[in-house]
């Protein structure tokens, strides 16, 4: 009865849907938009998947397992003969290439009171309900070189390749696997593109440049026609001006002998 | 012989007038032309990474040309009111070499500013910003400068990136061969910053939750004051162009017409 209510409670926020294949999940993507990046996936936690295999007296933890897709015709046990949790480490399986690796250990997420994604707007609460909430593998860039790190190493994953993950209930005391999730759907990591083939033509040319130019170019055409014109008018009329200012002073000296011969 | 000396004064009266508004347009044009080499947005290292600042030489041409336009507009109107042959001869040469200058600022404008693309400071941007090694004074001024400038961008305008942050996953950069995707999927300045000036939340920056990281790019803010200096001087350098051309074809006519 109680669970059932919270099957409702669970639908009726909208978020987390426990009724799907037992897969571990890729995180929300309306609250994780930068996922999956190039070395890193951030999954979901398994949320009331493990419910029917808890015993409410004993204490369990969660184990993550990661490998590479290719790994899965070499090797994709996560439990040894005597049903333990395989202990298999990040440079062991050479990045999940030869099996398993386990990335991750933690608390089972409280089924009861999942965290609500709304919260994730207010500063106060979302570093506890990204906690809460996701695990993100390939978070620590620095265990591998750590000679000194002794908890569960997660380091990034590789570029342009395919994950598998699986999530396993173990119980703490005897160390026992009780239960396993499948393995999720292949997820991706993201690939990059050089610069070097970034295209930075610009494509045509722009009309105002066309247009700039073009009656720019007639425009100072006509004013070196302009100025042809008018030096060479300048240049012409002196000359007529001064034929006929000798032809004036020629009628005016051919007039004037005259009345001197009269007077005599 | 009255109809022509109308003429002649309605001519000299549309000279003078002429001359006195490319005078304030040649003070307008150094005025903007100043403005826009003083780079108030700080957008010129940008410009001079990509080795394509020429809009920027636009601008000084402009300042200077602004500045001759004034000054032969006031022997023009000397030239005109005297009615002195050498001194329009004088004019009518300086003002075409000027003419010359101004249609070079123009046409250099325009066509540059077809170059100013998204890509453009997109493959800038990876391959500068935040560069270690560089190989020489030039190259490591220039890294130095990007950066300061993308720094300074994104935080004071909440952007990142040219289109987004998604050009920090989807390509390889300078920035990516030094800081790991696992810490840095993108520059911390993406992420939204509390009073003190660091990320108010990283966990929720890096893993791209909304509220906690810029999400738009800061190809508007960096296209919208290089758009505007470009067209501001290619297309008021244009208008002053058809006007001069017009003042300078009357006074061509009226140089031709002054009797000695």
């Amino acid at each position: 009865m109680c669970s059932l209510w919270v099957v409702l409670a669970f639908c009726c926020l909208g978020e987390l849907r426990a009724d799907q294949n037992l897969k571990p999940q890729i995180a929300a993507p309306q609250l994780a938009t930068n996922n999956p990046t190039l070395t890193t996936v951030a999954l979901e936690k398994p949320f009331c998947m493990f419910d029917s295999s808890m015993s409410p007296k004993k204490s369990y933890v969660i184990y993550l397992y990661a490998m590479k897709e290719s790994a899965s015709a070499i090797s994709s046990l996560v439990t040894d003969n005597s049903s333990k949790p395989l202990d298999s480490t990040f440079q062991q399986t050479s990045g999940g290439q030869l099996g398993p690796y386990k990335a991750a250990l933690f608390d089972v997420p409280n089924c009861a009171s999942p965290p609500k994604l709304a919260d994730a707007g207010d500063v106060n609460k979302v570093s506890d309900v990204l906690k809460q909430y996701l695990f993100r593998v390939g978070d620590d860039a620095t265990c591998l070189y750590d000679p000194n790190f002794l908890a569960v190493c997660n380091p990034p994953l590789a570029p342009d390749t395919t994950y598998r993950f699986k999530y396993v209930l173990v119980e703490s005391t005897e160390g026992i696997v009780k239960d396993q999730t499948l393995w999720s759907d292949p997820i991706k990591t993201r690939r990059v593109k050089l610069p070097l083939k970034i295209d930075t033509w610009p494509g045509r040319r722009s009309g105002s440049m066309i247009v700039i130019t073009s009656i720019q170019s007639v425009l100072v055409f006509f004013l070196l026609a302009g100025l042809l014109a008018s030096v060479s008018s300048a240049v012409m009329r002196p000359v007529n001006s001064s034929a006929e200012t000798r032809h004036v002073s020629q009628t005016i000296q051919q007039s004037e002998p005259r009345p001197q011969l009269s007077s005599e | 012989m009255a109809k022509s000396d109308d003429g002649i004064r309605i001519l000299q009266g549309l000279l003078v007038f002429g001359n006195v508004v490319i005078g304030m347009c040649g003070i307008a044009l150094t005025a903007e032309c100043i403005f826009f080499v003083s780079d108030p947005h700080g957008l010129y290292p940008l410009l001079e990474a990509t080795e394509n600042d020429d809009i920027y030489a636009a601008a000084w041409i402009g300042i200077f040309v602004g500045f001759a336009l004034f000054a032969l507009s006031i022997l023009g109107i000397i030239g005109v009111i005297k009615s002195n042959r050498t001194l329009l001869l004088v004019y009518i040469i300086l003002m075409l070499i000027t003419y010359a200058f101004e249609m070079a600022s123009c046409i250099t404008a325009a066509t540059h500013q077809d170059f100013l693309t998204p890509n453009l400071f997109l493959k800038q941007m990876l391959e500068r910003y935040q560069k270690s090694e560089t190989e020489n004074n030039n190259d490591k001024w220039m890294t130095e400068r990007v950066t300061d400038t993308w720094n300074k961008l994104m935080l004071q305008n909440q952007c990142c990136g040219v289109r987004g942050p998604s050009d920090w996953q989807e390509y390889l950069s300078a920035f990516r061969i030094t800081h790991k995707d696992a810490d840095f999927p993108w520059p911390h300045n993406c992420c939204v910053m509390d009073a003190q000036g660091s990320p108010v939340n990283l966990d929720g920056c890096k893993l791209g939750v909304p509220g906690y990281y810029n999400s738009n790019g800061c190809y508007d803010t960096i296209s919208g004051p290089m758009n505007t200096h470009a067209w501001g001087v290619a297309w008021f350098g244009f208008a002053i162009l058809c006007w001069t051309f017009c003042v300078l074809l009357g006074t061509m006519f009226y140089w031709s017409r002054i009797e000695y």
